[in-house]
């Protein structure tokens, strides 16, 4: 099998974090779902799936970011923030890191074959998965559900890109939180 | 992000291209059972599992999406739906995400690769368990799988992809002889 060219790692990297850069957000919710008829709401234990990563969900930068971002967003819904008494919603998050491969697009095109076939440059990184569940507090049962995806590179270890990975991700997941009927 | 080197597509291929595009739909009867001997089915077993995608995970939208499905397709073949504990099948259920690579060719002799372009996709698969609720054996197991790429993010998607899974996994059950 003839020896293939190998692009230098720089480049296979660059190519593919473009691929994975941009933030995926998206959500599920009840259909016949009247947010108007909730005012309160309160941060609630969260359940033990999906699982979190202790990188995001012990990092107290992280947490406090997050939370006050999302306490923002409630904010200017008209939600109410209830310790005192029992509230309507109740809210957490699971913050989870998963492997994942991506292909490099301009190496499959090229396609540097050979007899057996042609080798293919994978890449793996971390996605980071936000998810958000807004459950009513009396039913137990959840109402919404938001999340935002994204490559996880380099907001790790600085918390200026975290701050705005989670900026963008409350943004635009509460972008798609249903309006009172 | 690290790069991985190279992998030769070929030992993915395999894998990935039952996969691609289209719901593949399995079944497997146990010999020497015989579902049509059953008539009332319940949710016994219910267990929280992780599906390999945290959209999904304890999301109730997915689950009971899949729960009324099964119901409606057993309904539909004569089965009744009764308390936990008094029926005579226990249905369990399986959901599993994973990422899966589509060679598209290149894993064929180089001049079947021209222009051929390799791609990741997620690979979603339900499975669906029939067991006798009293010996607990496994009675039918029916799944599905197939590219999922962009349907979790869009609730009608999921929805139909569920439906269309449910339904065609419980075709699969044997027809009556009688």
């Amino acid at each position: 099998m003839p020896r293939l060219i190998t692009l230098t790692i720089a480049a296979i990297g660059t190519l593919t974090f473009a691929g994975c850069a941009t933030m995926n957000v998206s959500s599920h919710v009840e259909r016949s779902l009247d947010i108007g008829r909730y005012h309160t709401y309160d941060w609630g234990p969260a359940d033990a799936l999906p699982a979190g990563d202790a990188r995001l969900e012990r990092d107290p930068f992280f947490q406090d970011h997050l939370r006050g971002e999302v306490e923002k967003a409630m904010a200017r819904r008209g939600f109410e923030w209830s310790t005192d008494r029992a509230p309507d919603l109740l809210l957490h998050y699971h913050a989870n890191i998963t492997e994942r491969i991506d292909i490099d697009r301009l190496d499959a095109q090229r396609g540097y074959c050979g007899e057996n076939g042609c080798d293919v440059a994978t890449v793996q990184y971390e996605a980071g998965t936000l998810v958000i569940d807004v459950i009513d507090a009396r039913t137990n049962r959840l109402l919404w559900r938001g999340w935002a995806q994204s490559a996880v590179r380099g907001m790790l270890a600085n918390q200026d890109t975290m701050a705005r990975q989670i900026n963008e991700a409350v943004a635009r997941m509460f972008a798609e939180f249903p309006a009172p009927l | 992000m690290r790069p991985l080197g190279r992998l030769t597509v070929a030992v993915l291929g395999a894998l990935a291209l039952t996969a691609c595009a289209t719901t593949n739909v399995r079944s497997y009867v146990v010999r020497g059972m015989d579902v049509h001997q059953y008539r009332t089915y319940g949710w016994g077993l219910a267990d929280e599992q992780a599906t390999g995608d945290p959209r999904l995970d304890n999301n109730r939208f997915f689950q009971e999406r899949i729960e009324a499905a099964v119901e409606r397709n057993l309904n539909a073949r004569g089965f009744e739906k009764t308390g936990a504990g008094e029926s005579d099948l226990l249905i369990r259920y399986y959901a599993s995400v994973e990422q899966l690579v589509n060679a598209d060719g290149a894993d064929l002799p180089y001049a079947a690769c021209d222009g051929c372009r390799p791609f990741v996709f997620d690979s979603g698969t339900i499975v669906i368990d029939l067991i006798d609720a009293r010996s607990r054996r496994l009675v039918w197991r029916g799944w599905a799988e197939g590219d999922i790429d962009g349907v979790v993010d869009h609730q009608a998607w999921m929805e139909k992809r569920v439906d269309d899974a449910v339904a065609r996994i419980l075709e699969k059950l044997p027809r009556s002889v009688s």
